[in-house]
């Protein structure tokens, strides 16, 4: 009696490896892992609603000169504050600029700002990270001080500090961000490092005789990738929305630079606040939507990569 | 319990030790006569050179650099913060106009934002995936990414200039002195400034509040069977509390800067306000100050957190 259940529990679990040796002999297997990633994201509305409303805008601000043919630069002393018209989509400015031309040629560096400066940044942490946390000791020690003298400054204090001691400029402020971002993204590496580095096929590898970088690199760090992508997203956000602050500060990227917060810069007159709307609401618009939908493809990322959420 | 504390407070002296220093460098490093913010303005103005190498001499210019940090530090610990180059005022009288009207904006942010996102959190997490909480989380996702300032900039057209309910921005008109009259002005900059910090604790409560309500103790409560609201609030909602209030504890130095921005559209005189001005006009011993003293915030608030966690949770002194 026993025999034969045994016998048949065998014969399905047979079934199961064969269908799996098939499947791994199609090559079907390797893309298994990344095919149930792709439809837990495009499962997730908001996800698809943000990766749509970002790569809309990222296009338009690449392709800025095939849709506008207004130079967001010159100065039309004859049409100054004109209201949005066929002619100027979103008006003019002060200074008879396209506001519109000045929307999309600004949002390429306030892209590449927030951004360049979060993978930047990313880089950056999770290389420091992966590898201190990996060899421990006194390099281990030192990284976590450091990070914790940047930690223990509120950001935007920090920010405008080094702002006052370096000078305005684009890559300054770049620059910054990163020296202030790479913080926290070495605390995410590195904590992953920790609980990954003693689990058994690191184990393995190292009684292989591999190298230290090798592993930490090319074997550790696949394992943690998930967290620090939704992690880059976050900082990209938050990149975004800090230059926007600054340069409406007046304190980020210098006036003379398009961005989209320059842009803003202009609504801290109540007048223009009142009377024209079109330089200033269209913009924040922008900025809101983009950040948006950097959140929302942010937590499509979290649930998508999630192992613990099956879908 | 006495012992712990002990203990965080001593960890917190190197850390402190070793930024005051940074900002100690900085202030040599950047461009300036260290007499010019160490001696009221007028004085410096009349003094004659050989004067003022003979109070270079008496201030201790003169001595190795770390002599130096070690005179400045002791002024900073017995409230002698410098002066501002710009204004020439003493920096504590700076700091002590300004520190107020910050705490009495954010302070107010503060406890509204931390009411407002538990109570939600709570009711998103106990529905969860009803319609309720799949818009609660798409509001949160706003309130995140809307820029505040674009945010108050709405808000002063729509209910300073157009409705004209509310002041467009300061603090209080002159001749004005009580609470209530600074209401008015408080409104719309608290709000705004409450607004994203909601989104945030929102967030936070709710993943808290699923946690704890999936965890074995709510079930046995359950199976005692107590009423339903009772092991939300009482046994789910209790555990919940406590990366909230980590959570909390960490956003304390908000009180300082956090609302440099805010500050900035509603022409609040706080301390934020005060900091982009130094910035712009490069007054570096104002700027350091400040940013020393934010950094005295986050210190004493990541003390607080430390201490209220272990209060609350035995689990973490006993560790240790």
């Amino acid at each position: 009696m026993t025999d034969i259940t045994t016998q048949r529990r065998r014969t399905r679990l047979d079934r199961q490896f064969d269908q799996i040796r098939a499947r791994e002999e199609a090559g079907l297997n390797s893309h298994a892992k990344g095919s149930r990633f792709v439809r837990k994201f495009l499962n997730n509305k908001l996800a698809v609603f943000g990766l749509i409303v970002f790569t809309v805008i990222v296009l338009a601000s690449v392709l800025a000169p095939f849709l506008t043919p207004w130079d967001p630069q010159k100065i039309n002393l004859r049409a100054i504050l004109k209201p949005p018209s066929w002619e100027h989509w979103l008006g003019t400015d002060k200074t008879g600029r396209d506001v519109f031309a000045r929307v999309l040629y600004g949002g390429q560096i306030s892209i590449l700002v927030g951004l360049g400066s979060a993978v930047a940044s990313a880089i950056i942490g999770v290389v420091i990270g992966c590898y201190t946390a990996y060899v421990g000791g006194w390099l281990d020690t030192i990284a976590m001080r450091v990070s914790e003298i940047f930690m223990s400054f509120p950001q935007i204090i920090l920010v405008l500090l080094l702002v006052a001691i370096t000078g305005q400029s684009l890559a300054n402020l770049m620059i910054i961000f990163i020296l202030t971002g790479w913080g926290g993204i070495y605390r995410l590496a590195r904590a992953r490092m920790l609980s990954l580095r003693e689990e058994e096929y690191v184990q393995a590898l190292r009684s292989f005789g591999l190298s230290t970088p090798l592993i930490a690199f090319k074997h550790i760090l696949p394992n943690a990738l998930g967290p620090i992508m939704v992690n880059v997203t976050l900082s990209t956000a938050a990149f975004i929305l800090q230059e926007a602050g600054l340069s409406f500060l007046g304190l980020g990227v210098p006036m003379g630079i398009p961005t989209w917060g320059n842009i803003l810069n202009v609504a801290q007159d109540l007048r223009v606040l009142q009377n024209n709307w079109w330089m200033w609401l269209p913009v924040g618009t922008v900025i809101s939507l983009f950040v948006l939908s950097v959140n929302f493809i942010g937590d499509g990322l979290r649930d998508a990569t999630d192992p613990t959420q099956q879908g | 319990m006495l012992s712990y504390i002990l203990r965080r407070v001593l960890l917190l002296i190197p850390m402190a030790l070793v930024i005051s220093f940074l900002v100690y460098l900085g202030l040599e490093l950047t461009p300036g006569d260290p007499v010019s913010y160490m001696i009221p303005p007028d004085m410096y103005g009349s003094m004659d050179p050989e004067r003022l190498q003979a109070l270079r001499e008496s201030l201790g210019l003169g001595q190795p650099f770390i002599v130096r940090y070690g005179i400045w530090l002791w002024g900073v610990l017995h409230g002698n913060f410098g002066y501002s180059m710009s204004g020439g005022v003493p920096i504590i009288n700076i700091v002590g106009d300004r520190l107020p009207a910050t705490l009495e904006l954010s302070g107010i942010a503060l406890v509204l934002s931390t009411l407002i996102g538990c109570v939600l959190g709570t009711i998103s997490a106990l529905r969860r995936g009803s319609a309720t909480d799949n818009s609660l989380t798409v509001v949160g996702m706003l309130g995140v990414s809307i820029p505040e300032f674009f945010f108050g900039l709405v808000a002063i057209l729509i209910f300073a200039l157009n409705l004209q309910w509310l002041p467009v921005g300061g603090r209080t008109l002159p001749g004005y002195v009580t609470f209530w009259d600074r209401l008015p002005h408080l409104v719309m900059p608290a709000l705004v400034l409450s607004v994203t910090m909601t989104a945030g604790v929102m967030r936070y409560a709710r993943s808290s509040m699923l946690d704890s309500l999936n965890k074995e103790f709510i079930r046995t409560a359950r199976s005692k069977g107590l009423p339903e609201w009772r092991v939300n609030l009482l046994h789910g909602f209790r555990v919940a509390l406590t990366p909230v209030i980590v959570l909390i504890g960490f956003r304390l130095p908000v009180l300082i800067g956090g609302s440099v921005v805010i500050e900035q559209v509603f022409q609040w005189p706080g301390i934020g306000n005060e900091f982009v001005a130094a910035v712009r006009s490069q007054d570096y011993p104002l700027v350091m100050m400040i940013a020393l003293l934010s950094v005295v915030a986050v210190l004493l608030a990541s003390l607080i957190v430390d201490v209220l966690t272990a209060l609350i949770d035995p689990r973490v002194r006993l560790g240790r």
